[in-house]
């Protein structure tokens, strides 16, 4: 017996993409009976925001599954097409020098895991927004933050072929005390609420800071000969415009929902442009020290991106709904002189136990810095005549025990006072009977607000006095971390330069003629 | 301070930085009940403490140090166990210097250490900062 399908009736119409839009997500939707809508959506209300209709969040992106997956397969077929090729090509040998990598070392150790973190959140505001809009567009950003982390250990998983540092980032993640500043930031976004979340990272880390954080490292891949993470760069940048535009519809949608609403949401920007800030002193040292070749300054950064762009543009349309700059705005600002180099000469002093490596700047790079910082620079280079002195007499400044960390960004307190800046800053409070130790107005403003959230923080170094770190010296603790010899400490002399002039002296470059 | 795109970014941010401020519990906004313990209160340490020690106007150290210190040490052992080692690794420290080289303060007051006298009897707690500067 054979079955005879129906004859297909009338062809079904086509539906337009916003027709196809409009069915995944609002004809998707239902009001539950079974349930009221809190015991379904029962994370929404908690941090105080008053949402009164989820229907007014607007979807500028208007995606679907297939239009999703078809636009991202093709962007990572090209993507892989540049890794295959790179690899093939011996690509590692054209970069600008092999210690450029130290910059995607940190990014591989200290940003990838945030992606993957940030997919997770993202897979749970998709579920428990209250509205099919923005669950919809966190379902594409929660996928696209799971590509950035697979892609981005791709592209840099051919560079742990041949260079140290690359080989244990997510153990790393989770242990080493630098990385302790990205993961300790993105841990206190993950167990805040939804709301918080979205303005935590959909704000102020996608929109407010991104090109502060994430930017950097891609236009550093671009002038150092790094196709590979410059392509993945171009890539994700499609994604991130979406998840800028969700960052800022979220903050617009929650500032218009209620007035009430305006005051929460003040202070979490403001607690989260210090957070996010604090962490960028990893970028804003990558910029100015670790580069062989260099983008721009921090300095320069900092004005064109967050000066011009965010206070001169952003901010301004946000007065309208009574959101002023953030609090520590103007700490930040005088900071744009000294940031980086406080935060190279903590990594320079604490390399051997991280696994980068560091070296005094070169001459033309020294130049470059007082070029471009002629009113601080001249103080900061000081310190490296003395250091090149010790280096010339037998010695590496490397720091013979553990530095004071901040309790909320976790950075040895290298910070110093806006009104004296070259005094190191300090600060604490009592909370229930215990000090707590802080590097700034901005980090002691935020434990002050959350002070047994903060209390519980994993301090790197109370970790290892506490013997949770593998034991009580060095060695124990580098084992512990998962660092191999050879990750860390001086570069010159380290394998990975060893290597690199070793590559350089065998190649054969007489097809690329003189010069 | 107001930036060339007329944005008032005064620095003064209005908190009290007293140094030994007690701070109040606020209100807690979370799904249940949330009140866990300091992952750092002196009670991990059994009888030590952790005690910062801040060599304020020498930019060698980008921080201060961090040290985990019997609560009955005295200061002199203090000095020669654990500060010396830490210190000297500077070029410019002299093996000669001893304490009376040195100006000091104790969580932003000044302080005169006795060197026979243990760092919990001369006001030394858990996480305080022993600040030192050069005569
Ligand atoms: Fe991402
Ligand atoms: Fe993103
Ligand atoms: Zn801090």
């Amino acid at each position: 017996m054979t079955l005879t399908p129906d004859k297909p009736k009338a062809k079904a119409r086509k539906l337009s993409m916003k027709e196809r839009y409009s069915a995944l997500t609002r004809d998707l939707d239902w009001d539950p009976s079974y349930v009221p809508a809190d015991e379904m959506f029962p994370y929404t209300t908690f941090e105080g925001i008053k949402i009164h209709d989820w229907s007014k969040w607007e979807d500028p992106f208007r995606l679907t599954v297939d239009a999703y997956t078809k636009y991202q397969a093709e962007k990572d077929r090209r993507l892989y097409a540049v890794l295959d090729g790179f690899a093939q090509s011996q690509g590692h040998l054209s970069l600008t020098d092999a210690s450029y990598l130290n910059a995607m070392k940190l990014f591989l150790q200290g940003v990838s895991p945030l992606e993957y973190q940030a997919h997770r959140n993202f897979a749970y505001l998709s579920r428990h927004l209250n509205g099919p809009g923005p669950r919809f567009a966190s379902l594409c950003q929660s996928l696209d933050e799971i590509r950035h982390a697979q892609t981005e250990i791709h592209t840099l998983s051919n560079y742990n072929k041949y260079y140290s540092g690359f080989h244990s980032y997510l153990h790393m993640h989770d242990r080493v005390w630098y990385l302790s500043v990205p993961k300790s930031f993105f841990d206190d976004a993950l167990s805040a609420g939804p709301f918080e979340f979205l303005i935590a990272i959909g704000f102020s880390f996608e929109y407010l800071l991104t090109n502060l954080l994430f930017v950097p490292f891609m236009s550093g891949a671009s002038f150092n000969g790094d196709l590979p993470t410059m392509t993945f760069g171009f890539s994700a940048q499609s994604d991130e415009s979406r998840h800028m535009t969700l960052g800022l519809e979220a903050i617009k949608f929650l500032l218009e929902q209620d007035p009430d609403n305006v005051p929460i949401v003040q202070h979490w920007i403001d607690k989260w442009f210090w957070r996010g800030y604090r962490v960028t002193a990893l970028v804003a040292q990558m910029l100015d020290y670790m580069l062989p070749r260099k983008v721009m300054s921090w300095k320069e950064a900092f004005e064109l991106y967050f000066e011009q762009q965010m206070l001169g543009g952003l901010f301004q349309d946000l007065a309208y709904y009574g959101i002023k700059p953030p609090r520590d705005v103007g700490k930040a600002i005088q900071e744009k002189e000294h940031l980086s180099h406080q935060a190279y000469w903590i990594l320079y002093q604490f390399s051997h136990a991280a696994a980068f490596t560091t070296s005094v700047p070169s001459d033309e790079t020294l130049d470059w810095l007082e070029e471009q910082y002629p009113d601080t620079f001249p103080t900061y280079r000081a310190l490296w005549d003395k250091e090149k002195k010790n280096v010339a007499n037998g010695g590496r400044h490397f720091v013979r025990g553990l530095p004071q960390l901040c309790q909320v960004c976790q950075i040895p307190m290298g910070f110093t006072e806006a009104d004296s800046p070259f005094t190191i800053c300090q600060r604490s409070v009592v909370f229930e009977g215990e000090r707590y130790n802080f590097c700034s107005d901005g980090c002691q403003n935020i434990f002050e607000h959350e002070p047994v959230k903060f209390r519980q923080a994993w301090l790197p170094v109370h970790q290892i006095y506490q013997g949770n770190c593998g034991g009580a010296d060095l060695g124990d603790v580098m084992q512990w971390y998962g660092m191999q010899p050879g990750d860390g400490g001086e570069y010159l002399g380290s394998p990975d330069h060893q290597n690199w002039l070793r590559w350089h002296a065998q190649a054969d470059h007489s097809e690329l003629g003189e010069d | 301070m107001t930036t060339d795109t007329g944005i008032d970014t005064g620095i003064d941010t209005g908190i009290d930085t007293g140094f030994n401020k007690v701070i109040e519990r606020p209100e807690i906004r979370s799904i249940g009940a949330y009140d866990f313990p300091s992952r750092s209160a002196q009670e991990l340490y059994g009888d030590d403490q952790l005690v910062h020690v801040w060599y304020d106007g020498n930019p060698w150290f980008v921080a201060a140090a961090c040290f985990r210190a019997p609560k009955a040490m005295s200061f002199g052992d203090f000095w020669a166990a654990l500060l010396v080692p830490y210190h000297e690794e500077d070029p410019d420290w002299l093996a000669s210097w001893t304490p009376a080289d040195f100006e000091w303060g104790l969580d932003d007051a000044p302080w005169t250490p006795d060197e026979g006298a243990s760092l919990a009897s001369l006001g030394v707690g858990h996480k305080s900062v022993i600040r030192m500067v050069k005569k």
